[in-house]
């Protein structure tokens, strides 16, 4: 086998400022999703705890329908369902908007699940201290739960990262977009599809290391 | 004027009736336990009396203000009035001092310094002020306890409500812990302490309330209530835990 790589790195050069650029893509998307679904996470998981039986019911289904459903049909139907009803939107959008439901329906999950492990007595505390709902969730629920979840929070933004390739089937040219052009113009499959999966395994392990980091400086014992 | 008056309080679950009229006075400066089995009720009377719970019918009036009206502001209500649960409950994702601070930089909007002066110095009436900076996680149940006494006090509260302050402790802790709020019956910290240890209600009561099935079956000072009452139910109550 072997592969022919030095024919590769002849494609990879001359491509190499569009590859960049759509690498940065990727990085961009990556983070936004990351970003976005940790706030839409917290928002849904604050709206589980309403004292609303329709918020709930209503929020609850929510999580269920998006996590029960692929995103890529969910996307599918935003880039080629809507422009039948006159709405055409651009595959930025649908990626940062899909994500941000998808992801969000999974992360309240995590946190949902994770505030079954605060102490009911300490939440009761801080209510008898006298702090209002907003400021118990706040000051008391967040933190705790940001951190019980974390690890499960932490695996998602590295399935943000390679999950963010499936936008190339709406024509966004992320990395994997990018990619694929070459390998479909240079018949080096093999060697394509290696060097990509070695930039997303850079990229994981970037997240990784920084999720380490992250670890480091905000773990409490006692909360894990 | 007593700081809290309750009057004919009643709470029911359901079908069952927990407190049943209950009807007593706290002084400013008093100190009350509250005793009487389990399941008579004593909890429940406190989380009425801060609304935890909701009284289902009864007046408690704090500091000449009717806690159970609809108009009136719990939460600032509340901030009068020092919890101290059995468990602790102390924030686990924060540092001791920050335990004490938070409600101080809060809800009093207290400047970071002066919240953290206020914050050691309650901390040293405790004798914890050297862990500061340690989880809760790692103090044992003694100096959590300690710690969660101070966060109360930090408040400057009108009244320290405790339940049942020393059953999570072992013997030697719960000692300390007794001293400690002995000290604070001494400096006429007003208190209501509900506790199923003679040993507390002994060093830190002006009388005790005794509690049946929802009613307040007694209120006396201890020495009286202790030793041969004429009443059979708190005779036979006393006699077994002494
Ligand atoms: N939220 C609730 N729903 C239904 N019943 C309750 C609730 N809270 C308390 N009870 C019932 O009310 C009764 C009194 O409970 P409470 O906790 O006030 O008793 P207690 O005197 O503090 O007992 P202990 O000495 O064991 O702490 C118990 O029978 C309990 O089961
Ligand atoms: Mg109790």
């Amino acid at each position: 086998m072997g592969g022919n790589f030095p024919a590769l790195l002849v494609q990879l050069q001359a491509d190499l400022p569009s590859l960049i650029s759509a690498l940065g893509e990727t990085v961009l998307l990556s983070v936004i999703i990351t970003i976005n679904g940790l706030i839409g996470g917290l928002l849904v998981f604050y709206l589980t705890l309403s004292n609303s039986g329709v918020v709930r019911k209503i929020i609850n289904g929510y999580i269920s329908i998006f996590i029960g459903t692929p995103l890529i049909v969910f996307l599918f139907l935003l880039y080629y369902g809507l422009p039948t009803i006159g709405i055409r939107l651009s595959p930025f959008v649908i990626a940062v908007f899909g994500f941000f439901l998808n992801v969000s329906a999974y992360n309240a999950r995590f946190l949902v699940t994770a505030y079954k492990g605060l102490l009911p007595t300490e939440l009761e505390a801080a209510k008898a201290q006298g702090f209002s709902r907003g400021q118990i969730f706040r000051l008391v629920t967040a933190p705790q739960v940001l951190r019980l979840a974390a690890p499960a929070l932490a695996s998602q933004a590295i399935q943000n990262t390679k999950d963010s390739s499936i936008v190339f089937l709406i024509q966004y040219t992320e990395f994997f977009a990018g990619m694929q052009e070459i390998a479909m113009r240079s018949f080096l499959f093999f060697e394509t599809y290696f060097v990509t999966a070695l930039v997303y395994l850079l990229l994981v392990s970037v997240i990784v290391l920084a999720m380490r980091r992250l670890e480091r400086r905000f773990t409490i014992p006692g909360l894990s | 004027m007593a700081l809290l008056e309750v009057r004919n309080l009643v709470k029911t679950f359901g079908t069952k009736t927990v407190l049943d009229g209950v009807t007593f006075d706290l002084e400013e400066g008093q100190t009350k336990v509250i005793m009487g089995p389990s399941g008579c009720g004593k909890s429940t009377l406190l989380r009425c009396l801060n609304r935890l719970e909701e009284p289902t019918s009864g007046s408690v009036r704090f500091d000449g203000k009717e806690m159970t009206a609809p108009t009136a502001d719990v939460r600032a209500l509340r901030q009068l009035i020092g919890f101290v649960f059995q468990n602790f409950a102390l924030y686990r994702h924060l540092t001791v001092l920050d335990n004490v601070t938070l409600a101080l930089r809060q809800l009093k909007k207290m400047p970071a310094a002066l919240a953290e002066e206020r914050a050691l110095h309650e901390l040293a009436r405790m004798d914890m002020a050297e862990k500061r900076d340690a989880y809760p996680a790692s103090l044992s149940g003694g100096q959590s306890q300690r710690v969660a006494i101070a966060r109360a006090l930090a408040m400057e509260p009108r009244v320290l409500f405790f339940d049942e302050p020393t059953s999570a402790l072992d013997p030697v802790m719960a000692r300390e812990v007794v001293t400690l709020i002995n000290r604070l019956y001494l400096e006429n910290v007003t208190i209501l302490c509900v506790t199923h240890d003679l040993y507390l209600a002994q060093y830190i009561s002006d009388s005790i309330i005794f509690l049946d099935q929802g009613k307040v079956r007694a209120e006396d000072k201890a020495e009286n209530l202790l030793s041969g009452h004429a009443d059979p139910v708190i005779a036979s109550f006393f006699g077994r835990k002494s």
